[in-house]
């Protein structure tokens, strides 16, 4: 039975980066990352939208084969159809994140981490102070022993389940979304847009991502809960049909995505939970691939110091768990507060919203700007912003 | 009996009273609409659902009949269907 000292399950962001963090801290340290799929990156269950800032903590993407468009302009429709531009600068990218996985995996190999696609974990369980842990895959059946699993496993995931850490989430909490790629459409390439109203995708927005001149990622988000009974497969059928009807539907894509806080606990004995798996996103944008490669490196770092102190027990994990909450996790606390309260206003106020936006000149339409001409003429929002506050 | 450890194990629900009848109904996935995301996974109280080797299982025991997990099913691959194990 081989013995690992830390064995990551799952290899998106969350997972590579932990890997390759872990190997960094420590490089006498065992790091073997599994993942279920044949190929790291696919199938993309993602809108592949990032921000620069986050983004640049861990790759640089300027010319870099993984992305697909640099983003200059943020475009937001309101329910009613009015356009409203908010920015004008640097502000993202559009990942192809079958080609930025698989980057992320090779520099977690580069480390001198082991990477093995292909292998699905079928259960683990305690044994003194290790993991026995089951998989399956191309080698056939095989028990690896490990110090420390951590598990970036996305929102289904085992992992956390199998350590007894509760990962359920109400309902509510729980967007629903369906991506096609559509080609041969008419929009501005340097743009992302989001459109939001209760006809178009309730308790959630629709986007459209940019690959490329005429190829988008276009997709959306409802919360079950409030949608008419259709499926978001079918909203999104719907939202095409009106706004694309001539776009070719290439490729399509559905998933979850939790937008409520961290779990309580990311941590147990001999086990780190990360990124979707430990419900990183944030509630307010629903984007989760910078959390999750920040948490995947508080992750890595936390479980090599953990194998150099030869104590991995949930106590001494417990220092991940209180940095992440110090990092992002008290701001989701913050941004969940805020998404419940917007959640009381309706179409007719975003309509009204985007005419007051529009009416400041677009080169002085900065945050605070718009945060407080809104404030001034939307008095609903009050409650809104207090939640920010306290 | 295995559902009201479930809820004990993890305090969802403390309060609820130990089931004796069955569901009437329970959910089953139709694994040729479904892709597999895991989505649902999470939204079940009891966690009856599981992705083993990468095919989403219900399983049918654990399953309290809530319909958590239909509505969110961004494909529809979720339904309900008699229980013939109701009391």
């Amino acid at each position: 039975m081989p013995d690992v000292d830390v064995l990551v399950v799952g290899g998106g962001p969350a997972g590579s980066i932990a890997a390759a963090e872990a190997k960094r801290a420590a490089p006498e340290v065992s790091v073997v990352l599994l993942e279920r799929d044949r190929a790291i990156g696919a199938p993309v269950r993602c809108a592949e939208g990032v921000g620069d800032a986050g983004l640049r903590e861990f790759a640089d993407p300027t010319g870099a084969p993984w992305t697909a468009r640099k983003i200059t302009k943020v475009i937001f429709w309101a329910p009613d159809g009015t356009e409203v531009k908010v920015a004008e600068r640097e502000v993202g990218w559009v990942l192809d994140r079958t080609r930025f996985d698989a980057f992320l995996a090779a520099e977690a190999v580069s480390e001198g981490a082991e990477v093995r696609v292909g292998t699905e974990v079928t259960g683990m369980r305690r044994d003194g102070d290790r993991w026995v842990v089951e998989t399956r895959g191309a080698r056939g059946a095989e028990t690896i022993r490990a110090s420390i699993v951590i598990g970036a496993d996305g929102v289904e995931t085992m992992v956390g389940r199998w350590a007894g850490l509760d990962t359920r989430v109400p309902s509510r909490d729980m967007e629903s979304c369906a991506q096609y790629v559509v080609q041969g459409i008419d929009f501005d390439p340097d743009a992302i847009y989001l459109q939001f109203g209760d006809q178009v995708a309730p308790g959630g927005y629709a986007w459209v991502f940019p690959k490329g001149v005429g190829v988008a990622n276009v997709g959306l988000g409802i919360v079950a809960l409030r949608a008419d009974g259709r499926s978001a497969r079918g909203y999104l059928d719907d939202w095409i049909a009106a706004r694309y009807p001539a776009g070719a539907k290439t490729g399509y894509t559905v998933g979850g995505v939790i937008v409520h806080t961290t779990v309580k606990r990311t941590f147990a004995d001999g086990t780190l939970i990360a990124g979707d798996a430990a419900h990183m996103v944030n509630p307010l944008s629903g984007g989760g691939i910078v959390n999750a490669m920040k948490a995947g490196r508080l992750a890595g770092r936390t479980a090599a110091a953990a194998i150099r102190e030869k104590n991995t027990t949930a106590d001494r994990l417990s220092s991940y768990h209180d940095d992440w909450m110090k990092l992002l996790g008290d701001d989701h606390l913050k941004y969940y507060r805020i998404k419940q309260a917007l959640e009381d206003l309706d179409d007719g106020f975003f309509n009204a919203l985007a005419r007051t936006v529009n009416a400041i000149p677009t080169p002085k339409r900065t945050l605070g700007r718009i945060f407080a001409h809104a404030l001034v003429k939307h008095p609903q929002l009050i409650p809104v912003a207090a939640r920010f506050f306290f | 009996m295995a559902t009201a450890l479930l809820y004990k194990r993890n305090g969802w629900c403390n309060l609820q009273p130990m089931r004796v009848t069955r569901p009437a109904e329970i959910a089953v996935v139709d694994l040729s609409l479904c892709d597999r995301c895991g989505l649902c996974l999470p939204l079940c109280p009891p966690e009856a659902i599981h992705l083993a080797l990468a095919d989403l299982v219900v399983d049918g025991v654990a399953c309290t009949g809530c319909r958590k997990c239909v509505a969110p099913c961004p494909v529809g691959a979720l339904s309900m269907v008699p229980n013939r194990a109701a009391a």
